[in-house]
């Protein structure tokens, strides 16, 4: 059912014609990609550099909470510039992308990866900088800053996959992979 | 005078060298009689070598080590930026810049070897392809600029003294333009991939 809303959702979007310029003008596409690539050297950039400090990779001697407090901006203008330009790019290939199983699951560890932020930030508030001068931070705070890690680099490697076929809709024929992939065309014709 | 001269501005004038062979090498057209001979080496890399094997036979394994070199590349971006940003007195004002500038360059050196690395791998999965592209060239052009920039340039210049004892317009002109030259090393790796 779901796959089916979604799907018809895109096809209503894709039939749009600013959709379709999106697509077809090659300096708009690339200009959009490009962008989005680059800010991750603002927004993962920042981020990367306070879980390093929770883990005591980088700067140990400056308070982690200042790091994590003065960084806050530059990732969010990252964050807030790489989501509009991925709304962009998902808005110019809406069926392609509804469609895709890494483009879910992209979905899927970027919500992981807020959750977890969401919980990483609580936790930093309720320690209050008792152990800020420390080299590293408490182990549920490292804890945190690996899963961060891991669950970003999993949703680069992911956007890296989009554009490889593997598991396309025509050459998928497992019905739990058709159904995860979102093929509702494949699923129905079986 | 000269020995007081060569031995205060030692990896400048090693560079000013270098920038000298690069011109030198252009004005002979030495570049123009080397290229074509590093083809087959190109073409090695992709057909003979385990890498260029991996990289053209497992898509996964290639996207996967392309991940790892956009992270490392957003790595070297935050070290870059955190560091140029502090010199230019935009975050962290209230940290000495020298803390910064010493704590980030660990990273900073890792996230290029590995970003070198990864990048190997991800050229010699299309070494045929990319050696006919000159954004490819120019993005290792940039790479060099960069690193030497980084290495005989920026770092010993903030390591030689504290950085109140330098004239600020040199600390901002610095931060802009290793701001300006890793934009462009990243710029031009994207833009690789639309060639």
């Amino acid at each position: 059912m779901i796959n089916e809303l979604l799907l018809e959702f895109a096809r209503s979007l894709e039939a749009q014609e600013y959709s379709q310029m999106l697509v077809s003008g090659y300096y708009s596409w690339n200009w959009l990609e490009a962008t989005h690539v680059l800010t991750l050297m603002v927004s993962i950039g920042s981020l990367f550099i306070i879980d390093f400090r929770m883990l005591g990779w980088m700067l140990p001697t400056v308070p982690a909470s200042k790091i994590a407090e003065r960084l806050h901006k530059p990732m969010i203008i990252g964050f807030v510039i790489m989501f509009i330009t991925g709304i962009a790019l998902v808005y110019a290939k809406p069926v392609e992308n509804v469609q895709s199983l890494w483009f879910r699951i992209k979905m899927l560890l970027l919500l992981l990866a807020f959750i977890n932020a969401w919980v990483f930030n609580a936790r930093l508030k309720a320690a209050d900088g008792s152990w800020d001068a420390d080299r590293v931070a408490p182990k549920p705070l490292r804890t945190g800053a690996i899963i961060s890690l891991c669950l970003w680099f999993g949703v680069v490697a992911m956007g890296r996959f989009i554009p490889y076929d593997w598991v396309d809709c025509p050459k998928v024929t497992n019905t739990t992979l058709l159904w995860a992939s979102g093929c509702v065309d494949q699923l129905n014709a079986l | 005078m000269l020995n007081n001269l060569l031995s205060n501005y030692r990896s400048v004038a090693g560079l000013a060298l270098v920038l000298l062979a690069v011109v030198l090498l252009e004005v002979f057209e030495v570049r123009d009689k080397i290229y074509p001979s590093i083809f087959p080496f190109f073409e090695w890399l992709k057909y003979s070598s385990w890498i260029g094997y991996l990289g053209t036979t497992y898509g996964s394994v290639y996207a996967t080590v392309q991940a790892g070199h956009l992270v490392s590349m957003a790595v070297i971006g935050g070290t870059v930026l955190i560091t140029d940003l502090r010199l230019l007195g935009v975050v962290l004002r209230d940290v000495p810049s020298e803390t910064i500038t010493q704590g980030t360059y660990k990273c900073f050196k890792v996230s290029l070897i590995v970003v070198v690395a990864t990048g190997i791998f991800c050229a010699a999965g299309v070494a045929d392809k990319v050696y006919y592209m000159p954004v490819f060239w120019v993005k290792m052009l940039a790479l060099l600029v960069g690193s030497c920039f980084m290495f005989f340039i920026k770092q010993p210049l903030l390591n030689s003294r504290p950085h109140n004892e330098i004239e600020p317009w040199t600390l901002r002109i610095l931060a802009v333009a290793s701001i300006f030259v890793w934009f462009t090393v990243a710029a031009t790796g994207r833009w690789i991939g639309f060639s």
